[in-house]
This record gives C-alpha cells, structure tokens and sequence, in this order.
C-alpha cells in the first residue's frame, strides 16, 4: 500500500465524519433547481408571484432579491428550530415565521429604502403567499440541517429568478421596446429608430396571459433539450 | 430526558413561546422603525406638491421636507363651493400636523373619495405656493384607475386658467401602460394647457393619442385607456372647485 | 347594485386566476379531472366567504389606526397594521382547521368531499390574496367584503373547472411530448385568459 493511497484512506474518512462545505452533494442543492429541479417549470411552485412581476425587469429582479432573502432567512430559522417543532401545528408555525419575516422586511424597507418599498408595495404581500417559500420549508428545511437549508434556499431562489428574468426580459422588450427602462428599439411617441420603420410594441405583451404563454414556451425548450423531464401523460 | 413533541401541553406552550417571540420583536421593530417611516410618507406628500410647481422637478424626497415652507406659504380647505371652510387652520406658521383635521395637509382624499359618495361634502383641501413671486394654485385630485387608486396634483397659474405643472401617481397600474402617468413625458403635455373659457370651467380631455389637439386637449396612454379615462375624470370633476375659489378670488 | 357589481367585478374581471394569478399552484396541481377541481373549487369558495368576513372585521375593529377606538378613547391613537400579514395568515389557518374539524362532526360525506382539499387551501395564495386584496379595496360594509369574497371565489372556481375540462377532453390529444403536462396546462390557461380580456372594464 503506497503511501499516496493511505492519503486518500485517511481523506475518505475526513469526508465521511465531516462534509466539506461544498461537497458534490451540496453543490447540487444549487445548481439542480436551475435546471432539472427548477422550482417554477418543473416544481411548479411559486407561479402566482414569477408571473405577476414580470413585466419590466426591474421588477422582476428586485422581486427575485426579495425572496432570495427571505428564503434564506425563512430556511435557516425553521431548520434551527425543526427538532423542536410540534408536528401537528407545522404548516401554522412556517406561516409565522415567513409572515414574521416578511413584515421585517417590509418595515426595514418603508424606513430605510422608501423608494424600493414603494416599488415592491404590492409584491411583498406576494412574497409570503408565494409557494416557494412554504415549499420549500416543508420539503427541504424541516429535515435538514441549517448548513444544507441555506444552500437550498440559494440554489431555488436563483432558479426562481432566473426563470422571472428571462420571462421579463421578452415581455418588456416586445411589449415596449425597453430593457430596464432603456429604450433598445427607439422612442415610440417620437418615432424615432426602429419606429421610423414603422415597427410597433406588441401590448399584449403587457397583459397578463401572455406571462403563461412565455412560461410555456420556456418549459417546452427546457423539456426538449432535456427529454427525461417528459410527463408521460 | 425525551420530551413528547405530540402532547397537548408542548404543543401549546410551544406555541405560546412562539406568539411572545414573534410579536415582541415585530411589535419593537415596528414602533423603532415608525417615527423613520412617517417622515418618509409625509415628505414624499411634500414632495409631490413641490414638483409640480414649475422648475421644481428636481427636487428629491429628502430636500422637500426642509424647503417645503419656502414654496407653500398658506394650505387651506374649500367645501365644494369653493368657499374656505370655517374651521379651517390659516395660521401657517403652525408645524404640519398630519392628526389636525383643520390642517389640509391631514386631509385623507382616499378615504373621502371611497366613503363619501356625495362629492358636495368632501373636503378640498388647496396650498397655496409662491414661486419667485409668482403665485400658484396646488390642487390635488383622487380617482380610480384600472385596477385601484390613481392620484395626481396640479398646479395652476395665480388667474385659474392655465395648467403650470402635474404630478401623477398610482397604487397599481399595469406597468409599461397605465403606470406610464407618472412618467414625465405624459405629466409635461398639460402645461400650458387651458380648463377655462371667458371665466367658464371646460375641463380638460384626454384623447386618443396621435390625434391633433387643441388648448384643452392631451394625448393619452395609448394601451392604458382606463387609467387615461381615470386621469380626465378625476380632473374634470375635481378642479371646477378649485376654478370657482381661484375665480371668486380675482372677482372681489 | 353595488353588491351585483362587486360580484361581477370580482368573478370576471379581477379574477384570481386570469388577472392576479392566485393560487396557481393549487390550480395546476388539482385540474387534471373535473371532480377533483370542483372539490378544491367549492372548498376555494366556503373558506374565502368564511375568511374574507373575519378579516374584514379584524381589520376595521384590531388592526387599522384607530380602529381600537371602541376599547375606549386612550386606544384611538393605536395602529397595528404592522401587524397585518400575520393576523391574516393565522385567521386563515385557524379557519381552514375549524372548518375542517366542524365538517367532519356535521357532514362526513361532505367532508370525504373536500376533505383532502381543506389542509391545501390554507397555503393557496387565492385565500390570502383575497384578504390584501379586501383591505386595499376598503370595502365600507361587512356585506360588501363578504360579496367580494364570494365573487373571488366563484371567479376561481370557474377558472379551476373550465381548465379542468379542457384537460381531460385533451387527455387523448398527441401533443408535442415536451408540451404535456404543465406546458400545455400553462398554454391553455394563457388563451383563456385572453378570453377573459373581454370582461376588462366591465361595469353594471
């Protein structure tokens, strides 16, 4: 036995009584809800709130900020106390902690960032009752360790986001011509750039149904790249 | 020692912990956080006022609170005569005080507009600016857009006739349509603009936009009909008050 | 006439599903056979008439300023709105609990209905969307909140049968393999909520 193979032994062991921060297994809590595991096309959590923000990006990132954060926070909090938990109020104590959260965010927020609140005011409200968050707390945080919940958190927010930013992005830059706020394709009152040519916003893009049109197309592109997503009826 | 999580007692004083946790820490936050939170409303109220005075665009949020006495020199309320009502507060030296039902500032338009039906009875409260001393009229307006509350203030010159400067905002609009009021290039077309005629009250339209327009006409969002519609409404049923005072007021 | 209008405004024209997106998820999850969308609907239906009312008076009489005033006049200066979010919440799980518990004494066969549906509906933005939604609108009478919260529902609850319908009858359909599912479920949603463009504005 050389000495380089009692060096793995011994490294195996190390893994085994403590994972590493990033271990293989803990990289996948966030890089599998990008894709495979993308809470909004495959999960299908959090669809109310990813579809109600999209139609400028500002909106859209700064709504997947928010929840970014208080998921993390959320995860963390209840997989501290998970042990401690009585089964049968579960759902109502999750409740607490995201509404408790959420209040804290939005009262930091009307205090210290009047105009980003102002911009959020009707999404906070979005936030607790967003899926996601609820969840994520029953599948993830209530069985796992802090560390892990965090990770989870992290990885499912940025899915979340990353669906929001791409759904955005169409839906402002077909629906008026703008990518956060700048116009790309010329003024339209003035009819200057691409308006000159005649070219013209699409406002359906700026509806509602055609959020879920976007969503659609997108689960469709995933699900052909990736065919073992497949529903089989 | 194993405690039982299932039993009756745990789960209720678990519970009980949680409950004083929670509410203690939201309860201090919230009352922290108040005093920050009110000045921030009430400055941007200010602030709404000052932009659209003429040449006041620029000022921001935080610079409204401290000059906002250098503009508004007298706030007062008019019934729907356009007569200041009695028990209005015309000492303006007094501090702003958002609880005095007597202050126009403490006026709630929201809530008059959603409770009081009758538009003879509510409140009209007016400030009156002074700009390089030229004098303006600030009316504020309340109406419903497409999906809830569209608001705005207008400033008109010191003969009632001529429309010197808007602001819009709304609660929530469909952004990138109805929520373009609040944008410059629609609040900037009514200056200059005219609601009235030989001392008569013509209130202004908003069109269709892309069609040509007159003294008394503007371009609307194209896509954001209802909240264009909301915008002429709550103008047109809301500054004929405001006309008639500033009328009566050059008359005598 | 404002209570008929309320019901229409709140049934078609700000409908849960096709104007705010509420409750989606329950919504996808629970369409795939007409039986099983009709269960969630009604239920959808009983807990927003049940909570929207409670909120409504918690909301007058605990949480805005001043709406303590009735504990005497030292009160009146109070305003817990602060604390808005998770009042509603609780109100909403305990109700979903109560309802259930109360369901299953009175009528079993009632709850072998909804049953299942009752634990869901406590997280299904729809329930909660409607109270915020409630305490934006101001409504001036308990009966105009309680209309509201009946217009919503039945406005959710037609959303949720119709696409159900549509499902099943597509059940046979050879859609594109990456389509099935949830894609077309979005797609169908998002064509009705075209046809529900048309009741846009919509006033008695």
């Amino acid at each position: 036995m050389s000495e380089q193979t009692v060096a793995i032994e011994e490294k195996k062991k190390v893994v085994k009584e403590r994972e590493p921060l990033f271990s293989k297994k803990n990289k996948k809590l966030i890089t599998d809800p990008l894709d495979e595991n993308n809470p909004i096309t495959i999960q299908v959590l959090g669809i109310c709130s990813a579809l109600a923000v999209t139609v400028q990006m500002k909106a859209a990132v700064v709504m997947s900020v928010a929840v970014l954060f208080v998921l993390i926070l959320a995860n963390v909090s209840v997989s501290l106390i998970r042990n401690l938990i009585p089964n049968r109020i579960r759902i109502i104590v999750q409740l607490v902690v995201v509404a408790a959260l959420v209040i804290i965010v939005d009262q930091v927020l009307k205090a210290y960032l009047f105009d980003v609140s102002k911009e959020l005011s009707v999404f906070v409200g979005l936030i607790i009752t967003n899926c996601i968050i609820m969840g994520r707390l029953e599948a993830f945080a209530l069985g796992n360790k802090p560390w892990p919940s965090a990770l989870d958190a992290i990885g499912n927010s940025l899915g979340y986001g990353m669906v929001l930013v791409i759904v955005s992005f169409f839906k402002e830059l077909f629906g008026s011509g703008k990518l956060f706020g700048f116009e790309i394709f010329g003024n339209a009152t003035e009819q200057t750039g691409l308006y000159a040519m005649g070219y013209m916003d699409n406002g359906l893009m700026l509806l509602p149904p055609s959020s879920l049109i976007i969503v659609a197309v997108y689960i469709w592109i995933q699900k052909l790249r990736n065919p073992s997503l497949i529903e089989t009826h | 020692m194993a405690i039982n999580k299932d039993s009756n007692t745990y789960t209720i004083s678990f519970a009980i912990v949680l409950v004083v946790i929670v509410g203690g820490l939201l309860a201090m936050i919230a009352n922290g956080l108040k005093p920050i939170q009110d000045e921030n409303l009430m400055n941007e109220k200010k602030q709404n006022i000052l932009n659209c005075l003429p040449g006041n665009k620029a000022i921001s949020r935080d610079e409204a609170g401290s000059v906002f006495s250098d503009f508004v020199k007298q706030r007062v309320i008019l019934d729907y005569n356009g007569k200041i009502k009695d028990n209005t507060l015309l000492d303006n030296s007094v501090e702003l005080n958002n609880k005095n039902t007597n202050d126009a500032f403490s006026v709630d338009l929201l809530k008059e507009y959603k409770t009081i039906k009758d538009q003879e009875s509510r409140n009209y409260p007016l400030y009156i600016c002074d700009v390089k001393g030229q004098t303006y009229y600030v009316a504020p307006v309340m109406g419903k857009g497409l999906w809830a509350a569209v608001w705005g203030f207008i400033a008109l010159d010191d003969l009632g006739n001529k429309i010197s400067g808007t602001v819009f905002d709304h609660k929530s609009e469909t952004p990138g349509l109805g929520a373009e009021i609040s944008q410059d290039f629609f609040e900037d077309q009514f200056i200059g603009k005219l609601i009235s005629n030989n001392n008569d009250f013509k209130s202004i339209e908003v069109n269709k936009p892309g069609n040509p327009l007159n003294d008394y006409q503007v371009d609307g969002i194209s896509g954001g009909t209802f909240t264009s519609v909301g915008v002429e409404e709550m103008m047109s049923r809301t500054l004929v008050v405001y006309h008639k005072y500033i009328k009566n007021l050059n008359k005598s | 006439m404002d209570l008929v209008n309320i019901f229409i405004r709140s049934a078609f024209v700000d409908n849960m599903i096709f104007a705010f997106f509420f409750g989606m998820c329950s919504y996808l999850a629970v369409s795939k056979t007409v039986k099983t969308a009709f269960g969630l609907g009604m239920a959808v239906i009983f807990v927003l008439v049940v909570t929207i009312p409670i909120n409504y008076l918690i909301e007058n009489y605990v949480l805005k300023e001043g709406a303590l005033s009735w504990l005497g006049s030292e009160f009146s200066d109070v305003n817990l709105s602060y604390l808005t979010f998770i009042m509603f919440i609780a109100v909403i799980a305990s109700t979903v609990q109560l309802v259930e518990m109360i369901v299953e004494k009175i009528s079993p066969a009632l709850y072998g209905a909804l049953g299942i549906f009752l634990p869901l509906i406590a997280v299904n933005c729809a329930i909660l969307g409607g109270a915020l939604f409630m305490q934006e609108k101001q409504f001036a009478t308990i009966g105009q909140a309680t209309v509201y919260g009946l217009g919503s529902g039945v406005g959710w609850f037609i959303a949720v049968v119709l696409i159900a319908a549509i499902r099943e009858r597509i059940r046979y359909a050879n859609i594109p393999g990456p389509l099935r599912g949830v894609g077309m479920a979005f797609l169908i949603t998002g064509l009705m909520g075209l046809a529900f463009l048309g009741f846009m504005g919509f006033e008695i």
